[in-house]
């Protein structure tokens, strides 16, 4: 019987010997993959836009995250009822697949007409994305803050000016939750005025047998505090270039060292959690709302969270400048940056969609669902419940944006920069596996290398 | 002894069918006139085979000639692609990040082959020897568990034993060791041990199976004399378990060799190869390159070389097992 194995099958040697010379012909054979050239540039920069819609029916598709499903829902029924013969089919990707296939989404022959934007300038490299600017003039969207759309600005595939690509459903904030009790406990009546008075609260609650700081860093949290610090010790606006790629920008430089000093200093007085490279944010939540963190810098998404499991327990305070009276700053992006693919056939509809986003319905929707508003200065506040957490966050949030200091997060500078520096790195420096000098070099490096291929 | 061959079982099943069926065909054939449908019979064999051939072509052979191809490129797999030559290749070998990361690979063959060997021999050993039936069952069943459980599901509950107040911190203060107690996947030394722990977890219970399927082939009479002659257990193991079990071995090495090299779903459920780099792995390195990074021909370049060790290290394996 086992003469069968001897009979005429080619052995293993001859199949991978075809495998080979098949991949190698493939190889030689086949063109590059990705389209033949770039199109699609035709239609990308229309002039001719109208603010006033089609009264025939119409549909548009919706591509999002389904993290935003709730906002994106209540915006699309609020939208639809003011104009009847719109309908709006949504598609929800789960939030960590955006990423993903977002890219492929934007570039399909049909593309959604509405899609989140990830990059604006991988959007625009490819002329895959609609220049908003005739609509902007046409809508009066120049009125609003500049800092509100700098992000959804590109110039030769640079982000943070040029033409507007996108616009925001609403935007996220950051900077730090405190526990009522506990700083009471440790007799802050105010939110700390600078860095300094920060550092004695922490220090205060760690003599109280309390972690000064929650801070989880298995997914790249020890950041947070680090890029809260220098928002405000580069400025806002250096940040931002750095995270929108401007030629040149470095992070490698006094101010930023002196940040990273200041959160490895916290650490290795002890003022973070033990064991703060193995906690994960969930893991945070839990220490926080144990009562027994005193401070936890984080975001706008986990206010609703907080009101409901420690009502009237927490607030909010932007991160204090370096000294009293400075300008604070914080990361701020949009909740969804929506933009309008280049192939789509409903561009007036979906931009008249994109100008519903900044108005007073809107505003309240977005804030009802926990992000804060986007629109003019001079629009009114919408009505949040007195003493939510999400009242200080939104008190904040108008702080930050007189101050001219919304920031970009700088885990956003490259695709790859918070999988392969920002979260290894920082796990680093707070190990004590290195030094900040080194934290900051190693993500610029990071940075650099990606950047030039 | 001849019959107890596991490893080529298979093949030589498949082929030992194959031949019959063409031979039968063959002569059925034959019976309904020779000469006219000779040559058609051997085509009405690859007919049969056709629908496997298709899917293998297109399911296995169309991807791995494709990943080979854009590995020669600099493609972002959207735009257009410029060809790169040997760049990504070159960086594979010369990029700090990813060559460590196949190297942690090979630190957890360790985890993954060696121990859920070792282990798989003393349990199949004891189990052999264990008279009642209802408690043989439960024992492989119990010991199977673990691979139905998907790698991804056992990663996270790994992950909640793992962490700084879980089962694994519990158990070892319970025992007074409360010195050795650490946020285990945060730790910088014990993260990749931790990872590979999961993976011997999982891989034991596979090799356990196949290895007392193996015994269970072995002829009772040989124990029996080798009792009769004197040999006690150790010695009975080494003579007559150790050399019957020699294809299984081979199977349980190679199949776990390659979980091990190509792991994916343990790390990045668990530590997504943090803390730091400690526990990056080439399967998690070509996903984020790929669908995080969009950088697909420099994560093509690495899941080739990753294709061309694994089967460098698993043909001379599969040598030696299965020599006589």
């Amino acid at each position: 019987m086992h003469n069968a194995r001897r009979s005429p099958h080619p052995s293993r040697r001859t199949v991978l010997g075809v495998i080979g010379a098949l991949s190698v012909a493939g190889v030689a054979a086949c063109s590059a993959p990705g389209p033949a050239s770039t199109s699609g540039a035709a239609d990308s920069t229309p002039t001719a836009v109208s603010t006033s819609i089609t009264t025939a029916p119409v549909t548009l598709k919706l591509y999002d995250g389904q993290g935003l499903k709730a906002l994106d829902d209540a915006l699309i029924a609020a939208f639809t009822k003011k104009h009847p013969n719109v309908t709006i089919t949504p598609t929800y990707d789960p939030d960590n697949v955006t990423t993903q296939n977002q890219p492929r989404q934007l570039a399909s022959a049909t593309p959604p007409d509405l899609i989140r934007v990830i990059s604006v300038t991988s959007g625009t490299k490819n002329n895959l994305l609609t220049n908003l600017d005739a609509y902007a003039t046409a809508y009066g969207w120049d009125q609003i803050p500049a800092s509100q759309l700098a992000q959804f600005r590109a110039k030769d595939g640079v982000a943070g000016s040029g033409s507007l690509f996108a616009k925001a459903s609403g935007f996220t904030m950051t900077g730090l939750y405190y526990n009522k009790k506990l700083a009471q406990q440790v007799g802050m009546t105010t939110p700390p005025a600078s860095v300094d008075e920060l550092t004695t609260l922490m220090g205060k609650a760690k003599a109280a047998g309390l972690t000064g700081m929650v801070v989880a860093n298995k997914e790249g949290g020890g950041v947070f505090p680090y890029q809260l610090l220098l928002n405000t010790a580069m400025g806002p606006d250096k940040v931002s270039q750095w995270v929108f790629n401007a030629q040149g920008a470095t992070i490698n430089n006094a101010e930023s060292v002196a940040a990273a000093t200041q959160v490895d200093s916290w650490n290795k007085a002890g003022l973070f959690p033990q064991a703060i490279n193995a906690l994960d944010a969930n893991a945070a939540d839990a220490l926080f709302a144990a009562n027994k963190g005193l401070f936890f810098p984080w975001g706008n998404w986990d206010a609703a969270n907080l009101d409901k499991t420690m009502p009237g327990q927490v607030g909010f305070f932007p991160m204090p400048p370096a000294t009293p009276g400075g300008k604070v700053a914080a990361m701020s992006d949009a909740a969804t940056a929506f933009g309008i693919p280049s192939k789509s056939q409903n561009k007036d509809v979906a931009a008249a969609f994109l100008d519903f986003l900044s108005s007073d319905e809107a505003r309240q929707i977005a804030v009802d669902n926990g992000f804060m508003p986007t629109g003019l200065a001079s629009q009114p506040a919408p009505t949040i419940k007195p003493g939510s957490v999400l009242a200080d966050v939104t008190k904040a949030f108008a702080a930050v944006s007189a101050d001219n200091g919304q920031v970009p997060f700088v885990q956003n500078a490259t695709a790859g920069i918070s999988n392969q520096a920002w979260t290894p790195e920082s796990q680093l420096m707070l190990a004590g596996k290195s030094t900040p000098e080194q934290f900051v070099a190693n993500v610029q490096a990071t940075y650099e290398d990606e950047l030039k291929r | 002894m001849s019959t107890v061959d596991g490893l080529t079982a298979p093949v030589d099943v498949a082929d030992e069918v194959s031949t019959a069926s063409r031979r039968r065909l063959a002569r059925r054939r034959g019976g309904a006139g020779r000469s006219s449908l000779g040559s058609g019979a051997r085509w009405a064999g690859w007919l049969f085979a056709l629908p496997a051939l298709v899917m293998y072509a297109v399911f296995e052979l169309y991807p791995i000639i494709t990943a080979v191809q854009y590995s020669f490129f600099d493609w972002d797999g959207v735009s257009v692609a410029t060809p790169a030559g040997l760049d990504n290749y070159t960086r594979v070998f010369t990029e700090p990040q990813l060559l460590a990361s196949i190297i942690h690979a090979f630190i957890l063959i360790i985890f993954f082959t060696f121990l859920p060997v070792l282990l798989a021999l003393v349990v199949a050993s004891i189990v052999r020897e264990i008279r009642s039936k209802a408690l043989g069952a439960t024992a492989r069943t119990m010991m199977f568990l673990p691979q139905i459980i998907p790698g991804a599901a056992s990663a996270i509950a790994w992950t909640w034993m793992y962490s700084p107040n879980g089962a694994v911190n519990q158990l070892l203060t319970a025992l007074g060791l409360e010195s050795l107690t650490r946020a285990w996947l945060g730790d910088f030394t014990w993260a990749l041990p931790a990872v590979g722990i999961i993976g011997t977890w999982l891989a034991t219970g596979l090799c356990t199976l196949l290895l007392m399927a193996g015994i269970g082939k072995i002829d009772a009479s040989l124990y029996e004399a080798a009792s009769l002659d004197g040999a006690n257990r150790i010695q009975q193991f080494r003579a007559i378990t150790l050399p019957g079990l020699r294809q299984e071995i081979g199977v349980c090495i190679t199949i776990t060799i390659i979980a091990a090299l190509a792991s994916f779903d343990v790390v990045f459920m668990s530590t997504q190869g943090g803390p730091g780099y400690a526990t990056q792995v080439p399967g998690v390195q070509v996903y984020q390159l790929a669908f995080t990074e969009n950088r697909i021909g420099q994560s093509s370049a690495l899941a080739v070389v990753l294709s061309i060790i694994v089967l460098a290290v698993i043909l001379p394996i599969q040598r030696f097992f299965r020599e006589k």
